[in-house]
C-alpha cells in the first residue's frame, strides 16, 4: 500500500522528514509563527513519560506537541 | 503630538517572542525603576520601568507579554495585539523596542516584520550576542539596518553589553518627530485589500495593517462597540474574508520575504551540534528519570519552605515580641498602647513573618523557571493535567500556588483554551498555599502527638505532608469534576517551545522575588494589618458598658473564690472578651459552627480569617490573651511562643459541657476546613480580575466553603 504521506506519530525516535502542510488551520497558525513552516525538517527526539506528547526538533528549535498536534503536520514519505 | 497635553511622557513598549531574553534586556534598562499592576484595579498586566535619557529626558519602557506573532492564542498574547490595535489605549506606545533572540533570527523576525507594517518608530535589539559569539554566528548589523531602515544594535542582556548604545539610538529614534513612511513589508492579497479598505473607511483607521489586524480580531478586541463589531463582521462576511487561512497565508509570505534578508546578513555555522541542552533533556525528560527528577526538585522546594525559612521566621517573630515588650514597658498602660502592641504590631508581625517562606519559594520557582525547566514540566504532565480538565501549563499555576495562589493564577494567562484555564484558576487555591503553613503548626502541634514511626518519620510531619496531599487530590478531583459539568470543546494547544538551558540570571530571579514579595506586602498584607486592627477593636469593645460590668461581676466571682491575682486576671480577661463585639459575634455564629467541633472563639477565628487565613493564629493569640501580661517575652523563642498558645489552646474547655476544645477530633477538622476553604480575600478579587466576572469568584467560594465544612464535619464525626 502507498501513501502519500506520513505524520510525526510515524516517526521512530532520531528519524526526521520534511513537513510538507498542516491538517488543521488553527494549528497551522500557532505551529507557523512558531517557525515550523512547510518544508521544515522535524525530528523526533522522544515521548512524554505518560504518552500521548513528543518531543521534536524543528530547524533547531525544540517543541512539545501533543498526539493530535503531531497527527496534524503532514510529513514527506 | 498624541494628544496628551504637555505632560505627555514617551512611551516605549518592548516586544518580542517568548525565550527572547525581553525581560532581562527590560531588568538591564530599567534596574530598580520598575513596578507592576499586580493587584486589582489594573485591567491589563504589562510591567512599566522608567527609562532615562543621557539628555536627562524621561521615557516609560512596557515589558509586554512575550508572543510569535499578532494572531494571539492565549490572553496573554492577546495583550499585545489589542493595545496595538488601539491608538487611545493608555498603554500604545511612541515607539517599539523589538527583542529577538540573534542566534535564532531568522524564527523572531516574523513578529518584528508585523510591527514594521504598523509604521510606528522602531528600534531592533539583537539580544545574545555573548551566545551568538560563542557559537560562531556572525551578524552584520549595518547590512541589517539598511535592509528595515530601523536603528539595530548588538547586545547581551546577560553580560548589559551595549545597553548604553541602545538606550541612545532609542534617544535618536524618538527625537525624530517627522512620520514614519515605510514600504509595506508585506503585499496584501486582493481579498485583504477590500477588506481594508471597508474597515479603513468605516472606522476610520489610518493604518492599513492596523485595519486588517482589527478585521481579523473583530470577535474579541475588548475596545470595540458593539455597533463596530457588527460592522466588521458585515464586512468580512460580504467579502467572504476567511481569517485563519488569510493568517496562515500572510505568515507564510512573511518568511519568504525576510528568510532571504536574514540569511544574507548572518553568518552561522552549518547545523546544530549534539548540545549540553539535548544531553540534560536526555535525563530530565526521560521516561522514568524525568517525572522522579521532578519529585526530587519539589522535595527540596518544600525541605526549603519548611525548614531552612524557619530561621529568618523566628528571628523576626522574635524581633516583634521584643519590640512588643519594649513598647508596654516604656508607655503608659492605656488604649493606645493596646492599639499599637496587639493591633498594628501583631498585624505587621503577621505580615512580616512570611516573607522568608515567601520570597524562598518564589526564588525557587524563579530559578526553575529562568534556567528553563518549567516548560519541561509542562511537556512531562501535559496528559496527566488534561485528565483533569487542565492542560500541561496548569503545572506552573500549581507549583506556584504553593506560595500564594495570587501569582499563581495570574501565570494561566498562558493557557489559551478557556475552560483549560478557567478551571486551573478554579482549583489552584486548593493548593496548600504558605499562608496556611502557621495555621497547620499551630493545630498540628496541639493534636498530634510528636512520636516517630518507624523511627524515621515523624507523625507531625506525616500530618503535615497529608495536609498538602489533601489539597492537591482536591485540586484534581474538582478539576475532574469541573471538566465533566463544563464540558466544552474548544481548541486547546500544547504546542510549546522548549527553550535551551541557561544559567539563571540573578538579576532576574531577584527582580521577580522583590515583585512578588512587594505584592504580597502591598496586597495581602494591608488586609491582614486591617484585620488585626479591626480585630482589636472589636475585642477591646463591646455594647454599651458590658465590658465594666463583665470585669465587676468576674472580679467578684473571683474574690468569692479567693483565687491568686493571676488566675484572676485571667478570668477577667476572659469575661471582658466575651461581652465585647467579638464574643457576642462568636457566641450569634457557635451553632452553626457546634456539629464541626468548634466554639465561639474558633468561631471568630474563622470569621477574621476569612479575609486571610493567616490572620488565624493572629486572631487566637489576641483571643486567648498572650503576648502582652505573659512574663518574659524577650527570652522566648518561637516554638516557646507556639507552645504558649497551644498550652492556652489546651486549657480551653467548652461553656456549656466543660469538655475540653481542642481534641484530636477537633484539631483535624480544623486543620480539614483551612486546607479546603476558600479564605483569601487577595485571591478572589484576582479571579473576578482574570475570569472577567464576580459569577466565578463567588461559585468558588461558595464550593470551597461548603466543601470544607461538609469535609471538617465528616472528619470530626468520624475522630470524636
Amino acid at each position: 500500500m502507498q501513501r502519500r504521506y506520513r505524520t510525526i506519530k510515524d516517526l521512530k525516535i532520531n528519524e526526521s522528514a520534511k513537513a510538507i502542510a498542516f491538517e488543521d488551520s488553527n494549528l497551522a497558525c500557532k505551529l507557523t509563527s512558531m517557525g515550523v513552516l512547510p518544508g521544515t525538517r522535524i525530528e523526533m527526539i522522544r515521548t512524554s513519560p505518560f504518552g500521548s506528547a513528543y518531543y521534536v526538533k524543528a530547524d533547531g528549535v525544540r517543541l512539545a506537541l501533543r498526539e493530535e498536534e503531531a497527527a496534524s503536520i503532514l510529513l514527506e514519505v | 503630538m498624541h494628544g496628551d497635553g504637555d505632560s505627555h511622557i514617551l512611551k516605549i513598549a518592548l516586544i518580542g517572542n517568548p525565550n527572547s531574553g525581553k525581560s532581562t534586556v527590560f531588568n538591564q534598562m530599567t534596574g530598580l525603576r520598575q513596578r507592576t499592576g499586580n493587584f486589582p484595579g489594573v485591567t491589563v498586566e504589562v510591567k512599566e520601568g522608567s527609562l532615562l535619557f543621557p539628555n536627562g529626558q524621561e521615557a516609560v519602557l512596557y515589558d509586554f507579554p512575550g508572543t510569535y506573532s499578532l494572531y494571539p492564542t492565549s490572553s496573554d498574547e492577546k495583550v499585545v495585539a489589542s493595545v496595538l490595535c488601539n491608538p487611545s489605549d493608555p498603554f500604545f506606545p511612541d515607539a517599539i523596542l523589538y527583542v529577538a533572540d540573534v542566534t535564532k533570527l531568522e524564527k523572531h523576525l516574523l513578529l518584528f516584520t508585523q510591527l514594521l507594517d504598523l509604521h510606528l518608530p522602531m528600534a531592533l535589539a539583537l539580544n545574545m550576542s555573548d551566545s551568538a559569539a560563542a557559537l560562531g554566528i556572525k551578524v552584520n548589523v549595518q547590512k541589517l539596518a539598511e535592509t528595515f531602515g530601523v536603528p539595530v544594535v548588538s547586545i547581551s542582556g546577560r553580560t548589559g553589553h551595549n545597553t548604553m548604545r541602545l538606550i541612545l539610538e532609542i534617544e535618536k529614534m524618538v527625537k525624530l518627530d517627522s512620520p514614519i513612511h515605510r514600504k509595506p513589508f508585506y503585499t496584501f492579497s486582493e481579498a485583504e485589500k477590500q477588506v481594508t479598505e471597508a474597515v479603513r473607511h468605516n472606522l476610520s483607521i489610518d493604518n492599513p495593517y492596523r485595519a486588517l489586524l482589527t478585521a481579523h480580531h473583530a470577535s474579541w478586541l475588548p475596545f470595540l462597540k458593539n455597533a463596530e463589531k457588527d460592522t466588521l463582521a458585515a464586512i468580512n462576511d460580504t467579502k467572504k474574508f476567511q481569517s485563519l487561512r488569510a493568517q496562515v497565508d500572510e505568515t507564510l509570505d512573511r518568511y519568504d520575504h525576510f528568510t532571504p534578508l536574514a540569511q544574507a546578513a548572518v553568518n552561522a555555522p552549518p547545523a546544530f551540534p549534539n548540545t549540553i541542552t539535548d544531553r540534560i533533556d536526555a535525563v530530565l525528560t526521560h521516561r522514568w528519570g524525568g517525572p522522579i527528577f521532578f519529585l526530587l526538585i519539589m522535595l527540596l522546594v518544600f525541605q526549603a519552605i519548611f525548614d531552612w525559612s524557619t530561621y529568618p521566621m523566628d528571628w523576626i517573630e522574635n524581633s516583634f515580641a521584643a519590640l512588643g515588650a519594649f513598647i508596654t514597658e516604656k508607655m503608659p498602660p492605656t488604649w493606645y498602647t493596646e492599639l499599637l502592641t496587639d493591633g498594628v504590631l501583631a498585624g505587621l508581625g503577621g505580615i512580616l513573618v512570611f516573607i522568608p517562606q515567601i520570597a524562598l519559594l518564589f526564588f525557587l520557582i524563579s530559578i526553575l523557571e529562568e534556567i528553563g525547566y518549567m516548560s519541561r514540566v509542562v511537556f512531562m504532565f501535559d496528559k496527566t493535567m488534561r485528565r483533569f480538565g487542565m492542560n500541561g501549563r496548569s503545572m506552573i499555576s500549581l507549583i506556584s500556588g504553593t506560595a500564594c495562589a495570587v501569582p499563581a493564577i495570574m501565570s494561566s494567562r498562558t493557557i489559551g483554551n478557556w475552560q483549560e484555564r478557567l478551571i486551573t484558576i478554579l482549583v489552584t487555591p486548593f493548593i496548600s498555599c504558605s499562608a496556611r503553613i502557621p495555621v497547620y503548626l499551630v493545630l498540628i502541634g496541639l493534636a498530634v502527638p510528636a512520636v516517630k514511626i518507624a523511627g524515621i518519620f515523624s507523625l507531625q510531619s506525616l500530618v503535615f505532608g497529608a495536609m498538602y496531599l489533601l489539597g492537591v487530590l482536591t485540586a484534581f478531583l474538582a478539576g475532574w469534576a469541573m471538566k465533566r459539568w463544563l464540558n466544552r470543546r474548544e481548541h486547546s494547544f500544547l504546542a510549546i517551545e522548549l527553550p535551551v538551558y541557561r544559567m539563571p540570571h540573578w538579576k532576574n530571579v531577584l527582580l521577580n522575588v522583590r515583585e512578588n514579595v512587594w505584592a504580597f506586602i502591598t496586597g495581602a498584607g494591608k488586609i491582614i494589618l486591617y484585620v488585626s486592627v479591626a480585630l482589636w477593636a472589636l475585642s477591646r469593645f463591646g455594647p454599651g458598658n458590658s465590658i465594666e460590668q463583665a470585669e465587676t461581676t468576674a472580679r467578684l466571682e473571683a474574690a468569692q473564690k479567693g483565687t491568686d491575682s493571676t488566675a484572676t486576671e485571667d478570668l477577667v480577661q476572659q469575661r471582658k472578651l466575651e461581652a465585647s463585639w467579638a464574643g457576642q459575634a462568636g457566641k450569634w455564629m457557635e451553632p452553626a459552627i457546634r456539629p464541626l467541633g468548634y466554639d465561639w472563639k474558633i468561631g471568630i477565628g474563622l470569621l477574621t480569617s476569612f479575609a486571610a487565613r493567616e490572620v488565624f493564629t493572629g486572631t487566637l493569640a489576641v483571643l486567648y490573651h498572650m503576648g502582652d501580661q505573659e512574663a518574659d517575652i524577650n527570652a522566648r523563642t518561637e516554638t516557646q511562643a507556639k507552645a504558649t498558645l497551644r498550652e492556652k489552646m489546651k486549657g480551653e474547655k467548652h461553656s456549656d459541657n466543660g469538655r475540653p476544645v481542642y481534641t484530636l477530633a477537633t484539631a483535624l477538622s480544623l486543620l480539614v476546613f483551612y486546607a479546603l476553604a476558600m479564605q483569601c480575600f487577595s485571591t478572589l478579587a484576582v479571579v473576578k480580575r482574570e475570569t472577567g466576572s464576580w459569577k466565578w469568584a463567588a461559585l468558588q467560594f461558595f464550593v470551597m466553603s461548603i466543601l470544607a465544612y461538609l469535609a471538617a464535619w465528616a472528619v470530626y464525626t468520624a475522630f470524636s
